[in-house]
């Protein structure tokens, strides 16, 4: 039934491209550009993945020549020798390496707009859920890297952003059905240049705050106000007078963080800062889940271990902004070896492609063990999201997210090969070459229709042979969809 | 080749103290880049050259055991504003793009910091050489090649005059900055800006009373064919435009330096011997419909039609990450030697160094690296290097010594 219609507006649509001459034929297309003509990937009642190198990211390590055994999209046994029934899907693990899904714990590549609500000191009451775009491209292309989580992220205008949104990369389906059950609410905070807006201060309409003393006075402000909400909902429920207070959604998100309910996602950079929101939790009573970007971590890894707090950095990244003056790409060695829990985040649609290799900089700088490293980019940000019950290593009861790899995962030659979800195939390379091929054929056999139909509709001929490059090679569409923060990264 | 190193290292004693003795680094598996790797190979250095690449070790020679290393040269970053910003966030460091539109008679070389935070870092990385160039305005002054080790630009400039460059404008409907108006203007500039160089020079070289135009002046090699014109373009039809650009006005020595988009008219470029500088492998594709890996591909395609090209990478702070891209090509579909040979021997010979750097060849610049493995991997160490025969102290890098001072810190 859905193939019928998939197949139809497949069509509909490509002979629309075609007729409005804005969907130029390259070397190659991927099977389908828009999220919604693909149907959700079957979910086979059993799975083996046969004689790989398994990196679990679990207490099993690295196993060589093992199987991953997978039933109804849970991960049922890791081990070897495993047997599954005749009808099981069986992957050929041979040569090959397999990891969990790998995870990024800073993104926004699926935001419709919205990454920052600027207009206030403080918004902790947006939520991204709401302006989740679940068809962005660039979930297709990071599921062809191996991602299959990522927490999308208010941005850094305020020290206060907004309320994050945790999802799996099911490709196809709507923004609700992406986003990540169970996983535990969230909160963007930004600390330093950004929220005090040092690169770009508006005289005419200027903002508070300027400097770093004002941005702890604007988040400590919130917490002391959502601590007056709180005191008051407690009197009204315990004495059950006539009028409840009145309901202030950025308080309420605010007391959700004193109680637990919230994770904080802190972006920072500094030590001085990363040390005040530390003390800031401690005094209202929040550990914080991730220090995002946290690039000098590294100066006060004992003091982020602690507090029990998370570091989501950048691998190497450095010298774009004064208050990374003093990044080292060391910083998630060090920290690590200090006991923070710490993971490698992209904050980009191009990095976000190959997290694999950016866990193999823990390796180069600081030495990191390799299995240790990986965990950079799968349990580590799932532990940081809340979400490691679920995803994040490769261990019985666990969801069927995980990586085909063509070699080592931390190797620059290695190239992904399959990525499931919930025990579905979301990306497979062979298919994606085949459907290049097949829409490529199609658009074509199109091609030739239209030229044809207005070859006998007009006295015009048409410029050109068949055998010269159509006219629709030369024209291009700009895709308004398909960029939000990462114009640099694309030439 | 004996013989030769026999004669080169006698005069070297003559006239050199006996501290530029040849050294001879041993064991380790030569990677010349020109040639096929040397296993168990002999380079020898003198006076900051190399004086033999084999196997054998020559008399009088210091021996370095560098036995299960591997040597490979430095790598070039073809294009970039190293030297020329430290942070880009803060407009006080920022020298590599001037106002006004014809910037013909700029050096790059002069604006090089050569105490650049940097340039320490980009050497840790493998970075030995960079080719610099300003890019403010359509004619954006000439480019060099710079050494990555020495006291001030003078002395790390290893070519200046590389080329002139012209930013050409966008063409197509892809571009945001494009539409017709700004475009004409554009070419209306350029193209009034040769004519007028070449009455100039008419009128200059006829004896006539002509006050002296430095931009005028600056381009005058580009139309005699003295010097490259470097035209740095990023989609299709731009590139497609900026070639018939070139043919109409008959300039015959052109690079490209090109987003992955030069992959969709790699025929034409390799039929008409254009060199290509790739502008990175790690982008996204520029629209939703093109295949994920169209950046990644973009190099293979390239060298499947025949194209001489090289891998820019994201320079600057990321520079050290060149490796790394040409590593995604070999990745999916160029073959592994010819993405090393894409940041290392291809570059000196777009650019005009390939007598210096770019490969371990006798008579070439000592300016190489020694590694644990390969260095297009990043779990490899690069554990020495030299440029120019002196080895570079890799804890001079200041993240390194921020990684030993908190490495050290005592734990609570």
């Amino acid at each position: 039934m859905t193939t019928m219609k998939n197949v139809i507006t497949t069509r509909l649509s490509l002979l629309l491209a075609v007729l409005l001459a804005t969907a130029p034929l390259a070397a190659s297309t991927p099977r389908d550009t828009s999220a919604w003509m693909n149907e959700t990937p079957e979910q086979p009642a059993v799975v083996l993945v046969q004689g790989a190198t398994v990196w679990t990211s679990g207490p099993d390590g690295i196993l060589e020549n093992a199987d991953v055994l997978i039933k109804a999209g849970k991960i049922s046994k890791v081990g070897q020798g495993l047997k599954a029934p005749q009808d099981a899907v069986v992957i050929d693990g041979t040569g090959k390496h397999v990891t969990p899904g790998l995870i990024d714990a800073h993104s926004h590549s699926a935001i419709i707009g919205g990454v920052n609500e600027f207009s206030n000191v403080t918004t902790a009451e947006v939520r991204i859920a709401d302006v989740v775009n679940s068809d962005a491209i660039a979930i297709y292309r990071e599921l062809a890297g191996g991602l299959t989580v990522a927490n999308q992220l208010h941005g850094s205008a305020n020290s206060i952003g907004g309320q994050n949104a945790v999802m799996k990369l099911r490709w196809g389906a709507t923004p609700e059905e992406m986003m990540f059950k169970g996983a535990p609410e969230g909160i963007k905070f930004a600390l330093g240049e950004n929220p005090k807006q040092s690169n770009f201060f508006n005289r005419e309409n200027p903002r508070y705050p300027t400097t770093r003393a004002g941005v702890e006075r604007s988040i400590r402000e919130r917490f002391e106000a959502a601590r007056d909400y709180q005191k008051a909902w407690e009197a009204y429920e315990k004495d059950g007078s006539e009028v409840p207070p009145r309901r202030d959604l950025q308080l309420e998100a605010m007391v959700e963080i004193m109680t637990g309910e919230r994770l904080v996602h802190a972006h920072s950079y500094r030590a001085d800062e990363i040390i005040m929101l530390a003390r800031v939790g401690e005094e209202f009573g929040f550990t914080i889940a991730s220090y995002q970007h946290v690039l000098e971590g590294y100066k006060v890894a004992d003091e982020i271990a602690a507090v029990n707090a998370g570091a989501s950095t950048f691998s190497d990244w450095w010298a774009y902004k004064y208050e990374v003056v003093d990044a080292i790409p060391h910083n998630g060695a060090i920290m690590w070896d200090r006991g923070v829990v710490v993971s490698f985040n992209s904050d980009s649609d191009e990095l976000s492609r190959r997290m694999n290799t950016e866990a193999a900089k823990a390796v180069r700088y600081g030495g990191v063990p390799e299995d240790e490293a990986l965990k950079f980019v799968t349990l580590n940000p799932a532990i940081q999201l809340g979400i490691d019950e679920w995803v994040g290593s490769l261990e019985a009861g666990k969801d069927a997210d995980f990586v085909v790899w063509s070699g080592h995962p931390l190797s620059t030659y290695t190239v992904c090969e399959q990525t499931w979800i919930d025990g579905r195939k979301y990306f497979d390379l062979e298919d994606d070459r085949q459907a290049r091929e097949d829409l490529d054929a199609e658009r074509l056999a199109l091609m030739e229709k239209v030229r044809a139909a207005s070859e006998s509709d007009s006295d015009d001929s048409e410029e050109g042979s068949p055998s010269e490059l159509p006219a629709y090679l030369t024209a291009q569409s700009h895709d308004e969809f398909c960029r939000a923060h990462d114009d640099d990264r694309t030439r | 080749m004996n013989r030769k190193f026999f004669l080169s290292s006698l005069a070297a004693l003559l006239l050199t103290a006996p501290a530029f003795a040849a050294t001879a680094f041993k064991g380790a598996t030569i990677h010349p880049v020109s040639g096929p790797p040397i296993e168990n190979g002999v380079l020898v250095v003198d006076g900051g050259k190399i004086v033999a690449v084999g196997t054998e070790v020559p008399d009088g020679a210091e021996v370095v055991d560098v036995s299960g290393k591997h040597l490979y040269p430095g790598f070039i970053e073809t294009m970039a504003h190293l030297g020329l910003t430290e942070i880009s966030a803060v407009r006080a460091t920022n020298d590599f793009a001037e106002i006004g539109e014809v910037n013909s008679d700029l050096r790059a070389e002069v604006a090089w910091n050569a105490d650049s935070r940097l340039l320490p870092v980009a050497v840790s990385g493998g970075i030995l050489t960079t080719h610099i160039a300003m890019e403010g305005g359509v004619f954006t002054g000439t480019s060099a090649v710079m050494s990555l080790n020495g006291w001030n630009w003078e002395d790390m400039t290893i070519r200046a005059g590389v080329g002139m460059h012209m930013r050409y404008p966008a063409v197509g409907g892809d571009s945001e900055e494009d539409d017709e108006e700004t475009r004409e203007k554009a070419l209306k500039t350029i193209n009034e800006t040769l004519d007028r160089a070449a009455t100039y020079q008419k009128a200059r070289d006829g004896g006539g009373d002509v006050d002296y135009d430095a931009r005028l002046e600056g381009l005058i090699p580009v139309l005699n064919g003295d010097m490259p014109l470097y035209i740095h373009v990023s989609e299709r039809n731009q590139i497609v435009s900026a070639l018939d650009w070139a043919a109409d006005r008959d300039l015959k020595d052109i690079v490209l330096f090109a987003g992955p988009d030069v992959q969709y008219v790699a025929e034409r470029v390799a039929k008409e011997n254009v060199p290509v500088i790739l502008n990175s492998v790690h982008v996204t594709p520029k629209r939703r419909w093109e295949s994920y890996d169209m950046p990644f591909v973009a190099a293979a395609k390239l060298h499947e039609a025949g194209v001489k090209f090289a891998i820019a990478g994201e320079g600057e702070g990321n520079a050290r990450n060149l490796p790394f891209e040409a590593a995604t090509a070999a990745a999916y579909g160029l073959p592994k030697e010819v993405a090393l040979r894409s940041i290392t021997l291809s570059p000196a010979e777009i650019v005009g160094v390939a007598d210096r750097v770019g490969s371990l060849e006798v008579g070439k610049d000592a300016t190489m690296m020694l590694t644990n493995g390969d260095p297009l991997e990043i779990m490899t160490q690069i554990e020495r290097v030299w440029i120019g025969g002196r080895e570079v102290d890799l804890g001079q890098d200041p993240q390194r010594q921020l990684y030993e001072k908190y490495n050290n810190r005592p734990r609570p």
